[in-house]
């Protein structure tokens, strides 16, 4: 599709400021971050109204070269000659962060040889000016013969010279695209031959801000412009950040500082996300008994109560997880601080077989793995990224979260808080030792699972340390929350209700003689019944034979079929089997209180113990029980190949280690 | 032969070539590690691996094994 309208395209190198001018241009509020290379999806949007430009505007991630040197390179660099939905950009607005000139007018040279119709915009002008520099715009232009703009898109400044500058650079004709220039910098000499001429155009475009008198006449002498004498200014980067590296890259403190910064984040969990999951899960459970209460039990009461409000319950009830890892993500992706972690977790991670680039994908794998994932097309080396990919589902991610909690509250006694938190504690490190443990094995089997060459590298540039702004911090972990909930939560929620109609017929009004068709007994009874004769029993007992070497009953074998469409599910699919009524408290303690008097059917012996419920906790650290996760690793992986040999390996190893627990535990004794 | 690898923290040095075999070489040199260039060992990682160097106004963290590709004077 090539609509009439213009497509502009901002393209740079990775945080020289390309989503910030975007957000100014089309006053919307993307993600900025300082993380190099993770603006991964591209966004699209017109220009401001008051801007007078009719032309579609595209942000893009961050590149440094045409030559692309990893899949998110790849897909930019794809798109400047054809866009997947917009084709052929008619003009390109390149950023050049003035501090690092020469190394961002690489890329702005490659594109206008290559034919491309680009406006160069300098960004990052304040930051040279507290060197005592500044560019010389106009010269820049005249040298790379296109227009150029210093612009700072945090304040508006230039903004409206840049406009200008498009506007007639839109009309000029389009010239001839030659890919096979593009593609003459994959030689490292001719790299070397245009930095040359690269640095020659920098010493005559920088200029010191207040030039002393000798270097005035020098000039008037020499009728050149000012030429900086060598100076280390060139070099050195801006000095906040060199005493802040100092500091956080320090060889002992900077580990210190870094497992505590790791270790705060997962603590933020315990302290934020669970008061407040319990409050969403307060609120759904007294919206439950509200609708039984007022409407009494009608098949029409039960649906809205423990098909709908649970299910939407079970879509809602780790937002706040989510909102906080990504929160918290974001803010340490802005700050500058993620790319030291990389940078600091490279030797350990390069020993079995991951890359320091893996510790983002990663540690985002917490959060949810699907834009975890995605965001491992930011590691080069195929080998390693299909590696991360690989171990990203054994993360322990946000749906997971309630489970662990239901299961934990089940083992700890009440007054004993603290050791569920441990118990939780215990989990996350057992979730992060599985996944460096599987990845090491893997390395040493590499070619059967993981075909790829190995040119393993580690190259990051480690941006300057910034105070994040709050508001889009908090502004994205929003959206990122809502793309979760929009993948998630139609899926949760129809699973709730196909689930809610499975255990409701066909025997949806049992005959229960002799009792009182108004007392709570018979409501219970009834139930029970209709349940036994459901066709969610029917299913459960076909899969009840897996379930029996572990000593489980099909009840909670059906309660684990969904799950692996969905994990999320298990908690209010477990409340739905065992017909929990929520007694105007947490729906989690009438579960649990349910779990204790469940027995196994036909027995009197007690169908939840301590060994089963930490058996169904291993069994949770390894299952991928995730539709999305799995359709997203096909997609990034390019086959099935990947992905169900992760279904196959994490679900047979789920199955054995639970096995192994159970009967483990009970060989100690323990019931 | 000298190689930004054996730079101590804070030491400067000029490029004088880049190991072209090197695998890395073309993302070396795009990221502006090129000869005439002047570098400075900023920062070692606790394992001494990766190392950060100021080059061209930024910090950028290579492994040892790349900076061995990198031949100061
Ligand atoms: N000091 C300064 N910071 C800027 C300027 N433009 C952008 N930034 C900041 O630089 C960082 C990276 O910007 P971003 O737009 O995300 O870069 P991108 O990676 O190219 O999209 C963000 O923290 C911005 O707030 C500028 O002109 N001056
Ligand atoms: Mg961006």
């Amino acid at each position: 599709m090539k609509s009439s309208q213009p497509v502009v395209i901002l393209i740079g190198a990775p945080n020289s400021g390309k989503t910030t001018l975007f957000n100014h241009l089309s006053g919307k509020n993307f993600k900025t971050v300082n993380y190099p290379g993770s603006t991964i999806e591209y966004h699209t949007s017109g220009f401001q109204s008051q801007f007078n430009i009719d032309a579609i505007l595209l942000d893009s991630p961050g590149i440094i070269s045409v030559i692309p040197n990893s899949p998110d390179e790849e897909v930019t660099i794809n798109s400047l000659f054809e866009h997947p939905s917009f084709g052929k950009p008619d003009l390109i607005i390149t950023t050049a962060d003035a501090s690092q000139l020469s190394r961002h007018l690489l890329l702005v040279k490659q594109l206008i040889e290559c034919g491309f119709k680009v406006v160069v915009a300098i960004t990052m002008n304040d930051i040279l000016k507290d060197k005592s520099l500044a560019i010389d715009a106009e010269a820049l232009g005249k040298l790379l013969t296109v227009r150029a703009v210093k612009i700072n898109a945090k304040t508006g400044e230039g903004i409206s010279e840049l406009l200008e500058a498009v506007k007639s650079s839109l009309q000029e004709p389009a010239k001839e695209i030659k890919k096979e220039v593009c593609e003459r910098w994959n030689d490292s000499e001719n790299l070397i031959k245009t930095f040359s001429e690269i640095e020659e155009i920098e010493n005559k475009v920088l200029r010191p801000l207040n030039p002393s008198q000798e270097q005035l006449e020098k000039a008037n002498k020499e009728l050149s412009s000012l030429i900086l004498q060598e100076d280390e200014n060139k070099i050195l980067p801006e000095s906040k950040t060199l005493k802040i590296d100092n500091f956080l890259l320090h060889p002992f403190w900077g580990l210190v500082i870094f497992f505590f910064v790791m270790a705060l984040t997962f603590a933020s969990i315990f302290w934020l996300a669970l008061p407040l999951m319990n409050l969403v899960d307060y609120v759904f459970a007294f919206l439950n008994h509200a609708v039984i209460r007022e409407l009494g039990h009608t098949w029409f009461s039960d649906f809205i109560a423990f098909g709908v409000i649970d299910g939407v319950g079970a879509v809602s009830i780790f937002v706040p997880q989510i909102i906080i890892l990504f929160l918290i993500l974001g803010f340490l992706e802005d700050t500058g601080y993620l790319a030291r972690g990389a940078m600091l977790i490279d030797k350990p991670l390069s020993k079995i077989g991951l890359n320091g680039r893996s510790f983002v994908p990663m540690l985002s794998g917490f959060a949810c793995a699907v834009p975890a994932i995605l965001a491992a097309r930011t590691i080069p080396n195929r080998r390693e990224r299909l590696l991360t990919i690989f171990v990203i589902p054994l993360m322990s991610c946000s749906a997971r979260l309630p489970v662990y909690v239901l299961l934990l509250s089940f083992l700890t006694p009440p007054d004993y808080y603290w050791l569920a938190g441990l118990g939780l504690a215990a989990i996350y490190v057992i979730s992060i030792l599985s996944s460096l443990l599987i990845a090491a094995i893997i390395k040493r089997f590499n070619n059967k699972i993981i075909k790829a060459k190995d040119d393993s590298s580690f190259i990051l540039e480690l941006p300057t340390y910034k105070f994040p702004k709050l508001s889009i911090v908090f502004h994205n972990a929003m959206i990122s929350a809502k793309a979760y909930l929009s993948r998630a939560g139609l899926v949760i929620l129809s699973i709730s209700v196909i689930l809610w109609f499975l255990t409701y017929f066909p025997d949806y009004n049992p005959n229960i003689p002799n009792i009182n068709k108004a007392s709570e007994e018979y409501f219970q009874l009834a139930n029970s019944e209709r349940i036994e004769n459901s066709f969610a029993a029917m299913i459960g007992k076909v899969i009840e034979p897996v379930m029996k070497p572990l000593g489980m009953d099909w009840r909670i074998g059906l309660s684990l079929v969904p799950t692996f469409a969905a994990r999320e599910v298990f908690v209010s699919s477990l409340a739905l089997i065992f017909k929990v009524t929520a007694k105007d408290n947490q729906l989690q303690v009438s579960l649990i209180s349910a779990m204790r008097n469940a027995k196994i059917a036909g027995s009197n012996e007690p169908l939840f113990t301590a060994s089963k419920v930490v058996g169904l906790i291993v069994f949770f650290i390894f299952a991928l029980q995730c539709m999305s996760t799995i359709a997203v690793s096909k997609q990034e992986t390019g086959g099935w190949r990947i992905p169900l040999l992760q279904l196959f390996i994490y679900s047979t190893l789920a199955y054995a280690l639970a096995f192994i627990t159970i009967h483990g535990l009970q060989l100690f004794g323990i019931p | 032969m000298r190689t930004a690898a054996n730079l101590s923290n804070g030491e400067k040095a000029r490029i004088t070539s880049v190991d072209l075999r090197h695998p890395s070489a073309r993302r070396i040199l795009e990221i502006g590690f090129t000869p005439g260039q002047e570098i400075e060992l900023l920062n070692k990682s606790f394992f001494n691996d990766p190392l950060a160097f100021a080059v061209r106004g930024t910090i950028i963290a290579i492994r040892k094994d790349e900076a061995k590709s990198i031949i100061v004077e």
